[in-house]
């Protein structure tokens, strides 16, 4: 899919380019057509040789990765899988760190700006980032190589986009259009004037629900700085109106019940077990009462081997929480987090996606968590 | 084709724009573990490389075939041409430079192993996981 240009994403050179498109046809051709070789060698040989030497079949994903990651196909599909995700960043970072002087200073905030930015450089950077760079991305989100750097964002930006062979979106805006159109369809009458988009990175959702609800005070937040500098400068090269701030989603500075509508796209896996449950808390702290709670999160498989393939992104892409999201119930974690069971729900929702757009599994479902807070 | 006049490349500063900035240096390895997939870690270096040389194969076609389309178009040359062509001095130190910054990418794979043997390294793969799950 064509990816729209705008002004802060890094214009490539020729062989910048090149190499994105080599990128990205590997990692559909690795998709396509190496990846679903690994559920047939499960199938075929894998299984029935644990079948044989334990009488039954493995009990969970930890079982099928003990015997899967001993098995030659599976070990050459992960690592080429594991090589097209560096290479992917390097593909990014080399017409980014070319441009970053300019990119810095497009991302500066205007004084006749839309919306705002708003940092705290004295955030902790929480340790589920800081640990081990999320997604093999070199630095993170949050690492800065530069005064008033944007580097983080503009490499997540395209980044992402050959992630997925443009299954994100011509604005990788497809997670956002997910969650506006289950917002529409479940929840016709709403019209949100105060919306949070937690973990908003570079805003390419928040832009989505400030374009969905034009008359709405749409707020992201997040805690690393380059991606949020970026946010800014892109969503004003967008021309849309949005609040850019710097905070931990487990402790915000918004008052009690100030959102209508608190959301998150693909975040929770990338935090931690302790604070996946002090930002639900913080979601309900937030709402105002009937107001909503959305999170989108990633498919994690319903079959044992689909749930080891998910896993790979734990091991090998620095997901460092997927695994444990694998085998969690949220909305356990929801109603420790003070939901009470019946304002939760946990759905699935499935978008139609290519065959080449499909990373680790043949069927593709969002999960969404949501929560609607009752009048206390 | 313009001519090379001189062939010794000449030191000539351009009069550049006033306090360019200074040039970013952005990472190039993330943090974490890396993973050994096969048994002989030998096995994965070259299927690193291979990869990569992959990746260096498909860029340099498509610059060739941009640049033959390009000349063809333009009426410029014809593809007999380039068989008989010999760099310059300044084209073959460009190349070389080219060629130098090739080779250490292709053989980052041996680099990493001791970049990752010098630094702090996490005790186990699983470290960053049990991090968060605590």
């Amino acid at each position: 899919m064509k990816f729209n240009h705008h002004a802060l994403l890094p214009e490539t050179l020729h062989d910048e380019q090149a190499r994105q498109d080599f990128v990205s046809a590997l990692r559909g051709h690795l998709s396509g057509r190496v990846m679903p070789g690994a559920y047939k060698i499960y199938q075929t040989r894998v299984l029935p040789a644990f079948v044989a030497a334990q009488g039954r079949e493995p009990e969970d994903e930890q079982e099928v990765r003990n015997v899967m990651t001993r098995d030659p196909y599976y070990q050459f599909w992960s690592a080429l899988q594991r090589r097209s995700q560096e290479l992917l960043w390097e593909s990014v970072i080399d017409p980014t760190e070319r441009l970053a002087p300019e990119l810095i200073a497009k991302a500066k905030p205007r004084r006749k700006a839309r919306g705002s930015l708003r940092l705290d450089p004295a955030l902790a950077i929480p340790r589920y980032h800081t640990a081990a760079d999320i997604h093999l991305q070199p630095g993170g989100y949050h690492s800065e190589f530069a005064a008033d750097d944007v580097a983080a964002g503009a490499i997540y930006d395209k980044g992402i986009n050959l992630y997925m062979g443009g299954a994100l979106g011509r604005e990788n805006d497809l997670m956002g259009n997910t969650l506006v159109a289950y917002l529409r369809e479940r929840h016709p009458a709403r019209r949100p004037l105060r919306i949070l988009d937690m973990g908003c990175a570079i805003g390419n959702s928040t832009v989505v629900w400030a374009r969905a609800f034009p008359r709405a005070e749409v707020h992201g937040i997040d805690v690393a700085a380059p991606v949020l500098r970026y946010a800014h400068g892109r969503a004003e090269a967008l021309g849309v109106r949005a609040h850019f701030s710097q905070q931990n989603a487990e402790a915000t500075d918004f008052p009690d019940g100030y959102f209508d509508l608190v959301v998150s796209h693909i975040v929770l896996h990338e935090t931690s077990k302790s604070a996946l449950v002090r930002i639900l808390a913080e979601c309900r702290r937030l709402l105002r009462p009937e107001g909503l709670m959305l999170h989108l999160e990633i498919p994690r498989g319903r079959s044992v081997i689909e749930k080891f393939m998910h896993n790979w992104e734990s091991y090998n892409n620095n997901e460092t929480f997927s695994r444990y999201m694998t085998r969690i119930d949220l909305l356990a974690e929801g109603r420790r987090a003070g939901f009470s069971a019946d304002e939760l729900k946990l759905e699935e929702f499935a978008p139609k996606l290519d065959v080449a757009q499909m990373n680790y599994a043949e069927n593709f479902f969002w999960k969404i968590l949501a929560a609607e807070k009752r009048a206390d | 084709m313009a001519k090379q006049r001189n062939t010794t490349p000449r030191t000539r500063t351009k009069a550049t724009p006033k306090a360019a900035p200074a040039p970013v240096k952005i990472a190039r390895v993330a943090k974490g573990k890396k993973p050994q997939y096969f048994a002989d870690p030998a096995t994965d270096k070259l299927l690193w490389m291979t990869v990569t040389l992959m990746e260096e194969l498909s860029v340099t076609r498509d610059r060739l075939d941009t640049v033959e389309r390009l000349l063809a178009r333009k009426r410029v040359l014809k593809t007999q041409e380039i068989d008989g062509y010999k760099p310059d001095p300044r084209a073959a130190s460009e190349r070389d430079q080219r060629r130098r910054a090739y080779i250490d990418r292709m053989m980052r794979a041996v680099h990493a192993e001791l970049e990752e043997a010098t630094r702090s390294a996490l005790k186990s793969a699983d470290d960053p996981i049990a991090a968060v799950e605590s």
